[in-house]
Protein backbone atom coordinates (compact mmCIF):
# COMPACT_ATOMS: atom_id res chain seq x y z
CA UNK A 1 0.00 0.00 0.00
CA UNK A 2 2.86 2.42 0.84
CA UNK A 3 6.20 1.87 -0.79
CA UNK A 4 9.18 4.17 -0.23
CA UNK A 5 12.12 3.71 -2.52
CA UNK A 6 15.50 5.18 -1.62
CA UNK A 7 14.14 8.41 -0.10
CA UNK A 8 16.65 11.16 0.62
CA UNK A 9 16.02 14.60 2.04
CA UNK A 10 18.58 17.38 2.21
CA UNK A 11 18.03 20.66 4.07
CA UNK A 12 20.78 23.00 2.92
CA UNK A 13 23.96 21.05 3.68
CA UNK A 14 22.24 18.77 6.13
CA UNK A 15 21.36 15.33 4.79
CA UNK A 16 18.48 14.29 7.02
CA UNK A 17 17.41 11.14 5.17
CA UNK A 18 20.05 9.04 3.49
CA UNK A 19 18.17 6.66 1.27
CA UNK A 20 15.26 5.02 3.08
CA UNK A 21 13.34 2.16 1.51
CA UNK A 22 10.47 0.33 3.13
CA UNK A 23 6.93 -0.87 2.57
CA UNK A 24 3.80 -0.73 4.63
CA UNK A 25 1.04 -3.20 3.78
CA UNK A 26 -2.67 -2.55 3.90
CA UNK A 27 -3.93 -2.61 7.49
CA UNK A 28 -0.40 -2.76 8.84
CA UNK A 29 0.67 -0.75 11.89
CA UNK A 30 4.25 0.43 11.67
CA UNK A 31 6.04 2.39 14.37
CA UNK A 32 9.14 4.44 13.70
CA UNK A 33 11.60 4.70 16.57
CA UNK A 34 14.94 6.41 16.92
CA UNK A 35 16.86 9.16 18.68
CA UNK A 36 16.00 12.86 18.20
CA UNK A 37 17.25 14.19 14.92
CA UNK A 38 17.34 10.75 13.33
CA UNK A 39 14.92 11.82 10.58
CA UNK A 40 11.81 9.96 11.82
CA UNK A 41 9.47 12.91 11.53
CA UNK A 42 10.95 14.07 8.25
CA UNK A 43 10.40 10.63 6.76
CA UNK A 44 6.81 10.57 8.01
CA UNK A 45 6.20 14.04 6.57
CA UNK A 46 7.49 12.87 3.20
CA UNK A 47 4.69 10.31 3.09
CA UNK A 48 2.01 13.00 2.67
CA UNK A 49 4.36 15.40 0.89
CA UNK A 50 4.48 18.00 3.66
CA UNK A 51 8.17 17.57 2.89
CA UNK A 52 9.21 16.82 -0.64
CA UNK A 53 11.88 14.17 -0.85
CA UNK A 54 15.09 15.39 -2.48
CA UNK A 55 15.26 12.12 -4.37
CA UNK A 56 13.56 8.74 -4.40
CA UNK A 57 10.01 7.65 -5.06
CA UNK A 58 6.99 7.06 -2.87
CA UNK A 59 4.10 4.95 -4.11
CA UNK A 60 0.68 4.77 -2.54
CA UNK A 61 -1.58 2.07 -3.94
CA UNK A 62 0.91 1.79 -6.83
CA UNK A 63 0.55 5.47 -7.73
CA UNK A 64 3.78 7.43 -7.61
CA UNK A 65 2.97 10.45 -5.43
CA UNK A 66 6.44 11.94 -5.82
CA UNK A 67 5.81 12.45 -9.52
CA UNK A 68 5.61 16.17 -10.40
CA UNK A 69 2.33 15.58 -12.25
CA UNK A 70 0.54 14.48 -9.13
CA UNK A 71 -1.99 16.75 -7.41
CA UNK A 72 -0.81 16.87 -3.79
CA UNK A 73 -4.21 17.92 -2.51
CA UNK A 74 -5.78 14.77 -3.96
CA UNK A 75 -3.14 12.55 -2.37
CA UNK A 76 -3.53 14.17 1.03
CA UNK A 77 -7.29 13.61 1.13
CA UNK A 78 -6.54 9.93 1.51
CA UNK A 79 -3.90 10.32 4.24
CA UNK A 80 -4.78 11.64 7.67
CA UNK A 81 -2.13 13.21 9.85
CA UNK A 82 -1.91 13.82 13.58
CA UNK A 83 0.71 16.26 14.84
CA UNK A 84 2.71 16.48 18.04
CA UNK A 85 1.27 19.93 18.77
CA UNK A 86 -2.29 19.13 17.60
CA UNK A 87 -2.69 22.20 15.38
CA UNK A 88 -6.43 22.39 15.96
CA UNK A 89 -8.05 25.45 14.40
CA UNK A 90 -8.34 27.72 17.46
CA UNK A 91 -11.26 29.79 16.17
CA UNK A 92 -13.48 26.74 15.68
CA UNK A 93 -15.18 24.52 18.25
CA UNK A 94 -14.23 20.86 18.55
CA UNK A 95 -17.15 19.87 16.34
CA UNK A 96 -16.41 22.59 13.76
CA UNK A 97 -12.80 21.41 13.60
CA UNK A 98 -13.96 17.94 12.65
CA UNK A 99 -16.67 19.18 10.27
CA UNK A 100 -14.49 21.63 8.34
CA UNK A 101 -12.62 19.38 5.91
CA UNK A 102 -15.56 17.14 4.93
CA UNK A 103 -17.48 20.28 4.00
CA UNK A 104 -14.73 22.26 2.28
CA UNK A 105 -12.78 19.44 0.70
CA UNK A 106 -15.39 16.78 0.04
CA UNK A 107 -18.27 19.20 -0.46
CA UNK A 108 -20.57 17.44 2.00
CA UNK A 109 -23.57 19.33 3.33
CA UNK A 110 -23.43 20.81 6.79
CA UNK A 111 -25.87 18.18 8.00
CA UNK A 112 -23.82 15.27 6.66
CA UNK A 113 -20.61 16.74 8.06
CA UNK A 114 -22.25 17.24 11.41
CA UNK A 115 -23.33 13.61 11.49
CA UNK A 116 -19.78 12.46 10.73
CA UNK A 117 -18.38 14.92 13.27
CA UNK A 118 -20.67 13.80 16.06
CA UNK A 119 -20.01 10.12 15.39
CA UNK A 120 -16.26 10.62 15.42
CA UNK A 121 -16.25 12.77 18.54
CA UNK A 122 -18.28 10.04 20.23
CA UNK A 123 -15.73 7.49 19.08
CA UNK A 124 -12.87 9.42 20.70
CA UNK A 125 -14.96 10.07 23.83
CA UNK A 126 -15.38 13.82 23.29
CA UNK A 127 -19.14 14.14 22.88
CA UNK A 128 -19.53 16.38 25.92
CA UNK A 129 -16.94 18.83 24.54
CA UNK A 130 -18.42 19.29 21.07
CA UNK A 131 -19.01 23.00 21.56
CA UNK A 132 -15.75 23.72 23.39
CA UNK A 133 -13.02 25.78 21.74
CA UNK A 134 -9.57 24.16 21.70
CA UNK A 135 -8.14 26.42 24.40
CA UNK A 136 -10.72 25.01 26.82
CA UNK A 137 -9.45 21.47 26.23
CA UNK A 138 -6.60 19.59 27.87
CA UNK A 139 -3.75 18.32 25.73
CA UNK A 140 -5.15 14.81 25.65
CA UNK A 141 -8.57 16.09 24.66
CA UNK A 142 -7.08 18.27 21.93
CA UNK A 143 -5.23 15.32 20.50
CA UNK A 144 -8.34 13.16 20.51
CA UNK A 145 -10.22 15.89 18.61
CA UNK A 146 -7.27 16.12 16.20
CA UNK A 147 -7.52 12.37 15.57
CA UNK A 148 -11.25 12.72 14.92
CA UNK A 149 -10.55 15.62 12.55
CA UNK A 150 -8.13 13.51 10.53
CA UNK A 151 -10.52 10.54 10.47
CA UNK A 152 -13.35 12.74 9.19
CA UNK A 153 -11.84 12.61 5.70
CA UNK A 154 -12.14 8.81 5.87
CA UNK A 155 -8.51 8.30 4.90
CA UNK A 156 -7.03 4.92 4.12
CA UNK A 157 -3.81 5.78 5.90
CA UNK A 158 -3.16 7.60 9.18
CA UNK A 159 0.20 9.18 10.04
CA UNK A 160 1.04 10.05 13.64
CA UNK A 161 3.95 12.38 14.36
CA UNK A 162 4.85 11.88 18.04
CA UNK A 163 1.20 12.22 19.06
CA UNK A 164 1.86 11.94 22.80
CA UNK A 165 5.18 13.77 23.12
CA UNK A 166 3.62 17.13 24.03
CA UNK A 167 1.21 15.68 26.59
CA UNK A 168 1.31 15.63 30.35
CA UNK A 169 2.04 12.08 31.48
CA UNK A 170 -1.45 11.42 32.83
CA UNK A 171 -2.97 12.20 29.43
CA UNK A 172 -0.86 9.87 27.36
CA UNK A 173 -3.03 6.84 28.00
CA UNK A 174 -6.30 8.33 26.76
CA UNK A 175 -4.68 9.14 23.42
CA UNK A 176 -2.94 5.80 23.10
CA UNK A 177 -6.24 4.06 23.89
CA UNK A 178 -7.92 5.86 21.01
CA UNK A 179 -5.06 4.87 18.72
CA UNK A 180 -5.20 1.30 19.92
CA UNK A 181 -8.90 1.25 19.10
CA UNK A 182 -8.03 2.48 15.63
CA UNK A 183 -5.54 -0.34 15.03
CA UNK A 184 -8.37 -2.80 15.60
CA UNK A 185 -10.38 -1.31 12.74
CA UNK A 186 -7.77 -2.38 10.20
CA UNK A 187 -6.52 1.16 9.54
CA UNK A 188 -3.08 1.41 7.95
CA UNK A 189 -1.02 3.41 10.42
CA UNK A 190 2.50 4.81 10.54
CA UNK A 191 3.42 6.12 13.97
CA UNK A 192 6.51 8.01 15.06
CA UNK A 193 6.67 7.54 18.80
CA UNK A 194 8.79 7.41 21.92
CA UNK A 195 6.25 5.18 23.68
CA UNK A 196 8.16 1.91 23.59
CA UNK A 197 5.54 -0.17 25.37
CA UNK A 198 2.88 1.05 23.00
CA UNK A 199 5.10 0.29 20.02
CA UNK A 200 5.73 -3.20 21.33
CA UNK A 201 2.06 -3.81 21.91
CA UNK A 202 0.42 -2.54 18.72
CA UNK A 203 3.05 -2.58 16.01
CA UNK A 204 3.24 -5.18 13.28
CA UNK A 205 6.63 -3.83 12.40
CA UNK A 206 9.21 -1.51 13.96
CA UNK A 207 11.50 0.75 11.96
CA UNK A 208 14.60 1.98 13.76
CA UNK A 209 16.15 5.10 12.27
CA UNK A 210 19.46 6.63 13.22
CA UNK A 211 21.12 9.59 11.52
CA UNK A 212 18.92 9.32 8.46
CA UNK A 213 19.52 5.62 7.93
CA UNK A 214 17.03 2.81 8.40
CA UNK A 215 19.02 0.45 10.61
CA UNK A 216 16.39 -2.11 11.56
CA UNK A 217 13.09 -3.22 10.17
CA UNK A 218 11.68 -6.08 12.18
CA UNK A 219 8.68 -7.28 14.11
CA UNK A 220 8.53 -5.75 17.60
CA UNK A 221 9.41 -8.82 19.69
CA UNK A 222 12.68 -9.34 17.91
CA UNK A 223 13.48 -5.65 17.96
CA UNK A 224 12.87 -5.13 21.66
CA UNK A 225 14.46 -8.36 22.88
CA UNK A 226 17.17 -8.97 20.37
CA UNK A 227 18.04 -5.98 18.17
CA UNK A 228 20.62 -6.82 15.56
CA UNK A 229 22.56 -3.54 15.51
CA UNK A 230 24.70 -2.17 18.30
CA UNK A 231 23.17 1.27 17.81
CA UNK A 232 19.68 -0.07 18.48
CA UNK A 233 20.95 -1.99 21.50
CA UNK A 234 22.47 1.10 23.10
CA UNK A 235 19.37 3.15 22.25
CA UNK A 236 17.08 0.60 23.88
CA UNK A 237 19.29 0.37 26.96
CA UNK A 238 18.83 4.08 27.47
CA UNK A 239 15.09 4.29 26.92
CA UNK A 240 13.76 1.05 28.41
CA UNK B 1 -7.26 85.27 31.15
CA UNK B 2 -9.16 86.33 28.13
CA UNK B 3 -11.58 83.50 27.43
CA UNK B 4 -15.08 83.77 26.10
CA UNK B 5 -16.66 80.61 24.77
CA UNK B 6 -19.99 82.34 24.20
CA UNK B 7 -18.53 84.04 21.13
CA UNK B 8 -18.16 80.79 19.21
CA UNK B 9 -21.80 79.85 19.70
CA UNK B 10 -22.89 81.27 16.32
CA UNK B 11 -20.11 79.24 14.68
CA UNK B 12 -20.97 75.93 16.32
CA UNK B 13 -23.27 74.67 13.51
CA UNK B 14 -20.61 75.65 10.96
CA UNK B 15 -17.87 73.76 12.83
CA UNK B 16 -20.09 70.75 13.52
CA UNK B 17 -20.74 70.36 9.80
CA UNK B 18 -17.02 69.63 9.58
CA UNK B 19 -17.60 66.35 11.46
CA UNK B 20 -19.57 65.02 8.51
CA UNK B 21 -16.97 66.28 6.04
CA UNK B 22 -14.14 64.68 8.00
CA UNK B 23 -15.96 61.38 8.62
CA UNK B 24 -16.94 61.13 4.95
CA UNK B 25 -13.44 61.15 3.56
CA UNK B 26 -11.88 59.33 6.52
CA UNK B 27 -14.27 56.38 6.20
CA UNK B 28 -13.78 56.15 2.44
CA UNK B 29 -10.01 56.36 2.92
CA UNK B 30 -9.98 53.67 5.61
CA UNK B 31 -12.03 51.34 3.44
CA UNK B 32 -9.87 51.97 0.35
CA UNK B 33 -6.68 51.59 2.38
CA UNK B 34 -7.88 48.37 3.95
CA UNK B 35 -8.88 46.70 0.67
CA UNK B 36 -5.74 47.81 -1.18
CA UNK B 37 -3.63 46.94 1.88
CA UNK B 38 -5.02 43.38 2.03
CA UNK B 39 -4.25 42.89 -1.66
CA UNK B 40 -0.70 44.24 -1.20
CA UNK B 41 -0.20 41.97 1.84
CA UNK B 42 -1.13 38.91 -0.23
CA UNK B 43 1.26 40.11 -2.95
CA UNK B 44 4.00 40.25 -0.31
CA UNK B 45 3.58 36.68 0.88
CA UNK B 46 3.24 35.04 -2.54
CA UNK B 47 6.31 33.32 -3.84
CA UNK B 48 5.90 35.22 -7.15
CA UNK B 49 8.63 37.87 -7.04
CA UNK B 50 7.25 40.52 -9.45
CA UNK B 51 4.14 40.91 -7.28
CA UNK B 52 6.24 41.04 -4.15
CA UNK B 53 8.52 43.65 -5.75
CA UNK B 54 5.58 45.86 -6.74
CA UNK B 55 4.15 45.70 -3.22
CA UNK B 56 7.53 46.36 -1.59
CA UNK B 57 8.34 49.37 -3.77
CA UNK B 58 4.86 50.75 -3.22
CA UNK B 59 5.20 50.45 0.55
CA UNK B 60 8.66 51.95 0.51
CA UNK B 61 7.52 55.04 -1.40
CA UNK B 62 4.38 55.75 0.59
CA UNK B 63 6.02 55.16 3.95
CA UNK B 64 9.21 56.94 2.98
CA UNK B 65 7.74 60.33 2.09
CA UNK B 66 5.61 62.79 4.11
CA UNK B 67 1.86 62.40 3.82
CA UNK B 68 1.43 66.12 3.33
CA UNK B 69 3.78 65.96 0.35
CA UNK B 70 1.74 63.13 -1.18
CA UNK B 71 -1.40 65.18 -0.62
CA UNK B 72 0.12 68.26 -2.26
CA UNK B 73 1.39 66.29 -5.23
CA UNK B 74 -2.04 64.81 -5.84
CA UNK B 75 -3.93 68.06 -5.33
CA UNK B 76 -1.55 70.53 -6.98
CA UNK B 77 0.51 68.49 -9.41
CA UNK B 78 -2.19 66.36 -11.04
CA UNK B 79 -3.89 69.42 -12.60
CA UNK B 80 -0.50 70.60 -13.83
CA UNK B 81 0.41 67.23 -15.35
CA UNK B 82 -2.95 66.13 -16.72
CA UNK B 83 -5.09 69.22 -16.86
CA UNK B 84 -7.71 67.41 -14.77
CA UNK B 85 -9.02 69.72 -12.08
CA UNK B 86 -9.06 67.30 -9.19
CA UNK B 87 -11.38 68.09 -6.28
CA UNK B 88 -10.13 68.49 -2.73
CA UNK B 89 -12.27 65.53 -1.65
CA UNK B 90 -10.90 63.15 -4.26
CA UNK B 91 -7.34 64.29 -3.55
CA UNK B 92 -7.84 63.66 0.13
CA UNK B 93 -9.31 60.20 -0.39
CA UNK B 94 -6.54 59.26 -2.82
CA UNK B 95 -3.70 60.51 -0.63
CA UNK B 96 -5.00 59.03 2.61
CA UNK B 97 -6.23 55.79 1.04
CA UNK B 98 -3.01 55.09 -0.84
CA UNK B 99 -0.88 56.08 2.14
CA UNK B 100 -2.88 53.99 4.59
CA UNK B 101 -2.72 50.96 2.29
CA UNK B 102 1.07 50.92 2.69
CA UNK B 103 0.85 50.75 6.48
CA UNK B 104 -2.11 48.36 6.50
CA UNK B 105 -0.33 45.96 4.14
CA UNK B 106 2.61 45.73 6.54
CA UNK B 107 0.29 45.11 9.49
CA UNK B 108 -1.62 42.37 7.67
CA UNK B 109 1.55 40.76 6.32
CA UNK B 110 2.95 40.57 9.84
CA UNK B 111 -0.36 39.16 11.05
CA UNK B 112 -0.35 36.40 8.45
CA UNK B 113 3.28 35.53 9.19
CA UNK B 114 2.49 35.33 12.91
CA UNK B 115 -0.12 32.61 12.46
CA UNK B 116 1.42 29.32 13.58
CA UNK B 117 2.92 27.41 10.67
CA UNK B 118 1.20 24.31 12.05
CA UNK B 119 -2.15 25.77 10.97
CA UNK B 120 -1.04 25.75 7.34
CA UNK B 121 0.29 22.22 7.71
CA UNK B 122 -2.89 20.95 9.34
CA UNK B 123 -4.97 22.47 6.54
CA UNK B 124 -2.67 21.06 3.86
CA UNK B 125 -2.68 17.63 5.46
CA UNK B 126 -6.47 17.63 5.23
CA UNK B 127 -6.31 18.50 1.53
CA UNK B 128 -7.79 22.00 1.98
CA UNK B 129 -7.21 24.19 -1.12
CA UNK B 130 -5.09 27.37 -0.76
CA UNK B 131 -8.00 29.79 -1.15
CA UNK B 132 -10.17 28.14 1.50
CA UNK B 133 -7.17 27.81 3.78
CA UNK B 134 -6.44 31.54 3.53
CA UNK B 135 -10.07 32.61 3.86
CA UNK B 136 -11.25 30.23 6.59
CA UNK B 137 -8.14 29.35 8.56
CA UNK B 138 -5.30 31.87 8.22
CA UNK B 139 -6.93 35.30 7.70
CA UNK B 140 -9.45 35.01 10.57
CA UNK B 141 -6.60 34.25 12.95
CA UNK B 142 -4.39 36.96 11.45
CA UNK B 143 -7.10 39.63 11.73
CA UNK B 144 -7.75 38.74 15.31
CA UNK B 145 -4.09 39.21 16.17
CA UNK B 146 -3.69 42.50 14.33
CA UNK B 147 -6.94 44.15 15.35
CA UNK B 148 -5.25 46.46 17.90
CA UNK B 149 -2.64 47.52 15.33
CA UNK B 150 -5.32 48.11 12.69
CA UNK B 151 -7.39 50.20 15.10
CA UNK B 152 -4.28 52.21 15.83
CA UNK B 153 -3.81 52.86 12.12
CA UNK B 154 -7.44 53.97 11.75
CA UNK B 155 -7.09 56.30 14.73
CA UNK B 156 -3.90 57.81 13.32
CA UNK B 157 -5.63 58.33 10.01
CA UNK B 158 -8.58 60.05 11.69
CA UNK B 159 -6.28 62.49 13.47
CA UNK B 160 -3.96 63.08 10.52
CA UNK B 161 -7.02 63.86 8.44
CA UNK B 162 -6.68 67.43 9.73
CA UNK B 163 -3.91 67.82 7.15
CA UNK B 164 -6.53 68.24 4.43
CA UNK B 165 -7.25 71.69 5.85
CA UNK B 166 -4.10 72.72 3.95
CA UNK B 167 -5.75 72.10 0.58
CA UNK B 168 -8.88 74.00 1.49
CA UNK B 169 -11.12 71.00 2.17
CA UNK B 170 -13.73 72.20 4.64
CA UNK B 171 -13.14 69.61 7.33
CA UNK B 172 -13.38 70.07 11.06
CA UNK B 173 -9.93 71.63 11.37
CA UNK B 174 -10.38 74.06 8.50
CA UNK B 175 -13.72 75.22 9.86
CA UNK B 176 -12.23 75.86 13.29
CA UNK B 177 -9.52 77.95 11.67
CA UNK B 178 -12.05 79.96 9.68
CA UNK B 179 -14.10 80.62 12.80
CA UNK B 180 -10.94 81.68 14.59
CA UNK B 181 -10.00 84.10 11.83
CA UNK B 182 -13.47 85.64 11.81
CA UNK B 183 -13.52 86.11 15.57
CA UNK B 184 -9.91 87.10 16.09
CA UNK B 185 -9.92 84.48 18.83
CA UNK B 186 -8.32 81.16 18.10
CA UNK B 187 -8.29 79.26 21.35
CA UNK B 188 -12.01 78.66 21.68
CA UNK B 189 -12.74 77.23 18.20
CA UNK B 190 -9.52 75.17 18.20
CA UNK B 191 -10.30 73.83 21.65
CA UNK B 192 -13.81 72.98 20.50
CA UNK B 193 -12.47 71.13 17.45
CA UNK B 194 -9.97 69.34 19.67
CA UNK B 195 -12.75 68.04 21.89
CA UNK B 196 -14.62 66.74 18.85
CA UNK B 197 -11.53 64.93 17.52
CA UNK B 198 -11.01 63.41 20.95
CA UNK B 199 -14.61 62.20 21.09
CA UNK B 200 -14.37 60.66 17.60
CA UNK B 201 -11.13 58.85 18.44
CA UNK B 202 -12.56 57.63 21.75
CA UNK B 203 -15.63 56.23 20.01
CA UNK B 204 -13.35 54.47 17.52
CA UNK B 205 -11.25 53.07 20.35
CA UNK B 206 -14.30 51.76 22.20
CA UNK B 207 -15.69 50.22 19.02
CA UNK B 208 -12.33 48.50 18.49
CA UNK B 209 -12.35 47.09 22.01
CA UNK B 210 -15.87 45.82 21.52
CA UNK B 211 -14.95 43.97 18.32
CA UNK B 212 -11.83 42.62 20.01
CA UNK B 213 -13.89 41.26 22.91
CA UNK B 214 -16.30 39.62 20.50
CA UNK B 215 -13.44 37.95 18.65
CA UNK B 216 -11.81 36.75 21.85
CA UNK B 217 -14.74 34.51 22.66
CA UNK B 218 -12.74 31.55 21.46
CA UNK B 219 -9.93 32.32 23.93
Amino acid sequence: MIKADNITKVFGKNEVLKGISTTVGKGEVVTIIGPSGSGKSTFLRCLNLLEEPTSGQIYINDEEITSPRVNKMEIRKNIGMVFQHFHLFPHMTALENVMYAPQKVKGLSKKEAEQIGKNLLARVGMTDKEKAYPNRLSGGQKQRVAIARALAMEPEIMLFDEPTSALDPEMVKEVLDVMKGLTETGMTMVIVTHEMNFAKEVADKVLFLDDGVLLEETEPNTFFTNPSTERAQSFLEKVL
Amino acid sequence: MNLDFSQIVPYIPFILEGIGATLKFVSVSILAGFILGTILAIFKITGFWPLKAIADVYTSIFRGTPLILQLMIIYLAIPQLTGYDISAFLSAVLAFGLNSAAYVSEIIRAGIMAVDKGQTEAAKALGVPYRSMMLNIILPQAFKNILPALMNEFITLTKESALVSTIGYLDLMRRAQIAGADLYRNFEPLFFAGVIYWVMVTILTLAGRYVERRMRQSD
